[in-house]
């Protein structure tokens, strides 16, 4: 018989550690994992420099950056769309803050809520447009890339925002935990929050729901489009933050903050085994891949590899990723892992 | 040549170290239509899947014989080549392509490298002249209903030529009269030498057209037999391995008095493709009632129950319990208490990207969560109540539902809706493609909850379970509801006359106009 005539009972269940493991395997993080661990070993066996305090610091930092985006981009994968203006509204709303505290002498907090505003704004014109228009996400995330970087150059006049008040240079110094500052603590944060919402939530089952069968999804009562629209919000408000946290970072608003994030983004969370159509993935997962990618531009220029070959490795290692990711599903779909 | 057109020979094949088949012999005489019966998983489809190329050679084990000569495919389109043809159960067709090019789709250029866009057309054409059927090769597939797309499937494997055709369930989505055109085609294509391999759980039709069944049990050939010795409780018999009992079971209440619900002048515009919607339909369903919506494909049945449930927009005015409700989506149908199981499990109603328990529990999380947080013990517990109420054959809760078997998927769709314990159920051909044992348990859990004074409305495409079913059906035509009687007052035949004369009044009125 092609089922297993087994009515399900607890004995047939694994338990504990068992347990986890299935779920990694058939969450599809146990493989990129073991490729983070195995391009680790590698590059700190060929240079011990690799895992000096100060490069894995250096990785954290750049991580914790285009993390936080990357959070909101596999929460909207999930639901079934992406966005492709994350780089513009970052650098958007870290100009547009710094404007606002600068230009207009806001006071700081007020200034990072436009920022915020920014990125929830454009956001939500990205889900109204590819919810209720129609239009994919595509043309219109992309549409919004051009956009937004003409309005940095509109706000800047093209010249980077500069001297901030000290209070941001300050935060952006800021050593909380082993070197590293608020924007990964914030990252971290948020990872624990939006994995917790995805696994654990209501809205978390939804969202998948609405990425892998939009139409069921409905018929089930769930209103798709408020999910979709919350996500691109959530997305929109996550790169303003990051954004905003390089900002600080880097003590300016340079106008080209953000610039190609996007697709570092959804190279990194395809690589972690977020679909690209929908439905599946997870937020751990989508951020191992964009440390994965980084480990590997990392490590290649540590060992000294030319620069030109680190854009070459991420190339292969995202068709590859994708690849074997696909050819897990389908060996899970065939059956013949029940 | 060899008497037999294909064979298999000792073939297994096993999934995760089940046996799904355990060594099947299986003859198939040239130019006989052959039955090939079974339940679900007695391993139909996977016997089907090697002969035709999607499980490779080396993944199986024992032999198939083509023309008395061994085979090997290793893929389908090596088995197209071979001369076996393959029409799935399931709709394939590519939805932005017109019909003429899914039939010839992948070989568009009929051999040559250049497409000769006419000559495609004219071959579609003269395909479904032959197949006796009206469908524009022009149409985009995307606007056709499910029983036209059935009907490209099989013109697609007949463009092929094949000597070998094999049909999985064929009938599951087309109405009588495109079922009868079928079986024109198919004694077509036997009085032409052609070998065909039917797959069906509906036993009328083997005893229609079949020459000789074999019917696969656990793996097995569980009996053979010759058009002469055809007989419907025998083929139950050899596929349960027990006789089933009455195939309708008796109502042990009668509906009561309470109107649960009511509509009155619901006109549903009809979507793309399909010419009509419903046009000013009214009726009642008492609580405990089952009503049952007869009609051909197309007639606007299913449409009746998307403008109740909030899926398609409707005018016209729903009463539920009494109270006047204006639903504008499903979520607020399901607030009312109404659930609606949906025709198409692949198209709308599975979450393949999730867990067969997840399936069950999307959308009735509220009551496993606390505050937005799942309570997974609960959502557990829940999980193998449901499974287990509904006998539903998984490997295990995590498993994917593409894993589980026609009828399995559906009693997965039914422990969804059942779990709001919904007030009206409205149900759209609840036992299409689903075997002979589980279309028994669905009808039983059907009379059940009636029982329980749920109110039920059933479209069907088989006249014979409408009518066994209801306590009173409605026959409607054309979006419009043109007969009706209750339990014991009518037959299949009094539905296809009163639709045969709504069409003729219909003609008569456009001819006058």
């Amino acid at each position: 018989m092609a089922e297993a005539n087994v009515t399900p009972s607890r004995g047939a269940q694994p338990t504990g550690s068992r347990k986890i493991l299935m779920q990694l395997v058939t969450g599809g993080e146990v493989g990129v994992i073991a490729a983070l661990v195995l391009l680790t070993l590698v590059f700190w066996l060929m240079e011990p420099a690799f895992l000096s305090q100060r490069n894995v610091r250096a990785i954290l930092a750049v991580v914790s950056f285009v993390g936080i985006i990357a959070i909101g981009q596999t929460i909207l994968m999930v639901a079934g769309e992406f966005d492709l203006s994350v780089g513009s509204v970052a650098g958007l709303s870290a100009v547009v803050a710094a404007k606002l505290m600068t230009a207009a002498a806001l006071p700081v907090p007020l200034a990072v809520l436009g920022g915020l505003g920014v990125g929830l704004g454009l956001g939500l014109v990205n889900g109204l447009v590819v919810v209720r228009l129609g239009i994919p996400a595509f043309i219109q995330t992309l549409g919004v890339l051009f956009v937004g970087q003409g309005l940095i150059q509109v706000v800047t006049g093209g010249y980077p925002v500069y001297p901030l008040p000290e209070a941001v240079s300050a935060f952006g110094r800021a050593n909380l935990v082993w070197g590293l500052g608020w924007s990964f603590v914030f990252f971290l944060a948020a990872l624990l929050v939006a994995d917790f919402v995805l696994r654990r939530t209501v809205v978390g089952r939804n969202m998948y729901a609405t990425g892998g069968n939009r139409e069921v999804a409905r018929l089930v009562g769930i209103n798709t489009n408020r999910y979709k629209i919350a996500a691109f919000m959530t997305v929109g408000g996550l790169a303003s933050v990051a954004g905003m946290f390089v900002m600080a970072d880097m003590a300016t608003a340079t106008t080209t903050v953000g610039s190609g994030w996007e697709l570092t983004v959804i190279a990194g969370v395809v690589v972690g085994g977020v679909s690209l159509f929908g439905g599946a993935g997870t937020v751990i997962g989508g951020v191992i891949g964009i440390l994965l990618l980084r480990v590997v531009q990392s490590g290649l220029v540590i060992i000294g590899v030319d620069a030109n070959w680190q854009q070459i490795a991420v190339g292969v290692i995202m068709v590859l990723a994708v690849g074997i990711d696909i050819l897990r599903r389908r060996y899970i779909a065939s059956g013949r892992t029940a | 040549m060899s008497e037999f057109a294909i064979e298999t020979r000792e073939v297994t094949k096993s999934f995760a170290g089940i046996q799904a088949l355990r060594g099947v012999d299986l003859a198939v005489r040239r130019g006989d239509i052959h039955a090939l019966l079974g339940q679900n998983g007695a391993g139909k489809s996977t016997l089907v899947k090697i002969m035709n190329g999607v499980y490779p050679a080396g993944r199986y084990g024992g032999q198939i014989l083509l023309d008395g000569k061994p085979a090997s495919f290793r893929s389908t389109d090596d088995a197209r080549r071979g001369g076996v043809g393959y029409v799935p159960q399931e709709i394939e067709v590519l939805d932005q392509l017109t019909v003429a090019e899914n039939v010839f789709a992948g070989h568009m250029g009929l051999g040559r490298a250049l497409v000769d866009r006419a000559e495609v057309v004219r071959r579609t054409a003269g395909i479904f002249a032959e197949m006796g059927v009206a469908i524009n090769p022009n149409a985009v597939v995307a606007a056709l209903r499910g029983a036209q797309r059935h009907l490209v499937m099989i013109a697609r494997a007949i463009s092929a030529k094949p000597s070998v055709l094999m049909l999985d369930e064929p009938t599951s989505s087309l109405s009588a009269q495109e079922v009868t055109a079928l079986f024109a085609v198919l004694r077509r294509l036997k009085a032409q030498g052609k070998t065909i391999i039917y797959i069906t759980h509906r036993l009328p039709e083997v005893l229609d057209i079949c020459d000789r069944a074999t019917v696969l049990r656990d793996g097995r050939v569980g009996d053979e037999f010759d058009r002469a010795d055809f007989d419907q409780d025998r083929f139950i018999y050899a596929m349960s391995g027990h006789r089933l009992q009455q195939l309708f079971p008796a109502r042990a209440d009668a509906p009561r008095d309470r109107v649960m619900l009511e509509v009155a002048g619901l006109t549903v515009p009809g979507h793309t493709g399909a010419i009509h919607g419903a046009r000013d339909v009214s009726f009642q369903v008492r609580a405990g009632e089952i009503l049952g919506l007869a009609g051909l494909l197309g007639s606007g049945r299913s449409e009746i129950l998307h403008g109740i449930y909030g899926r398609s927009p409707a005018t016209g005015t729903i009463r539920v319990d009494g109270q006047a409700l204006r639903i504008a989506s499903p979520a607020e149908a399901r607030a009312a208490g109404i659930a609606l199981l949906t025709e198409d499990r692949k198209h709308d109603g599975l979450l393949f990207n999730q867990t067969i328990g997840a399936n069950i529990t999307i959308g009735n999380l509220s009551a496993l969560s606390t505050r937005g947080i799942l309570r997974p013990e609960r959502e557990r517990s829940a999980i193998l109540t449901a499974l287990r109420e509904l006998s539903v054959k998984a490997p295990s809760p995590t498993a994917s539902p593409a894993q589980l078997s026609g009828g399995n998927q559906q009693k997965l769709l039914f422990a969804r809706v059942l779990m709001r314990m919904p007030r009206i159920l409205l149900l759209d051909e609840p036992t299409k493609g689903v075997d002979a044992a589980t279309r028994a348990e669905i009808y039983r859990l059907i009379v059940e909850l009636a029982g329980q004074g749920v109110a039920l409305v059933i479209v069907s495409s088989e006249l014979e379970e409408v009518i066994g079913l209801s306590d009173r059906v409605l026959t409607v035509a054309d979006g419009r509801i043109v007969g009706g009687f209750a339990r014991g007052e009518g037959d299949e035949e009094r539905v296809m006359r009163d639709v045969a004369q709504a069409q003729a009044r219909d003609l008569a009125a456009v001819q006058a106009g």
